[in-house]
């Protein structure tokens, strides 16, 4: 059983939804989030600065500021964490910085509340 | 194998700590609002009991070789006054098995950090 975690831009959330439905996971949750990575320039804030405003010129230089993001988190048996890594990648992937990252953890246990099932079965 | 750090830090507390941990080199970090308690069983103030209550979890994946001056970075700001007080929150660290940068779609193995731990 893993924890497969996915921050991703909050315009993604249906595509996201759609394509965890299609690779076998269709239970998850999420949480709004706001992230930062590794600093580079905000395509939207440089062309702004290129249009003439002058709050986009002071935004410019400024590291850390944190985007809205949304984060997901499923929980799968271990065969499908491949498969659901890979179609997480292939439906939120522009090529551009800000995409997101996806953070794979091992759980030992799960419960599900209403019977009381442990393990595996509690997942699927 | 990564290391994810998940902490727990008031939230007027959580932008020193971001902002340390940028000039420390690890710009990398995700922020979300949670709610709970903790040891104390929430505050009690006259009658009525708070226990939950309002926290900011700070999440980032970093090399298990950074993790105790990660860890020591976000004690340091995140503790208020030289002795701490109780509600300054909690660290939690757990393994990360796999990690992909979307973008690029490529499986991290580690991530660079810009500044350099002692």
């Amino acid at each position: 059983m893993k924890e497969v975690i996915a921050v991703v831009r909050m315009n993604m959330m249906n595509q996201t939804k759609e394509a965890l439905t299609k690779a076998g996971a269709d239970a998850f949750f999420a949480h709004e989030a706001q992230g930062r990575g590794k600093g580079f320039v905000n395509p939207k804030i440089l062309e702004g600065t290129q249009a003439g405003y002058e709050e986009a010129a002071s935004l410019l230089g400024a590291k850390g500021q944190l985007y809205p993001k949304r984060m997901v988190t499923v929980v799968v048996k271990d065969e499908l964490v491949d498969d659901v890594v890979q179609a997480l990648i292939a439906i939120n992937q522009t090529g551009k910085p800000g995409d997101g990252k996806i953070f794979v953890l091992p759980l030992t246990d799960a419960v599900r509340v209403r019977t009381g099932e442990t393990g595996t079965k509690s997942i699927v | 194998m990564l290391t994810m750090i998940r902490a727990i830090v008031r939230p007027e507390k959580a932008d020193q700590v971001l902002a340390a941990l940028m000039d420390a080199g690890f710009p990398s970090v995700t922020k979300y609002s949670v709610a709970g308690r903790g040891k104390q069983r929430g505050i009690k103030i006259g009658d009525i009991t708070y226990d939950e209550i309002p926290k900011v979890m700070l999440m980032s994946v970093i090399n298990p070789a950074d993790k105790d001056f990660v860890l020591e970075t976000i004690m340091k700001t995140a503790k208020s006054g030289a002795k701490g007080a109780f509600g300054d929150g909690k660290i939690f660290i757990s393994e990360v098995e796999e990690a992909y940068t979307i973008s690029s779609g490529v499986k991290e193995t580690a991530f660079a950090s810009e500044g350099v731990s002692p």
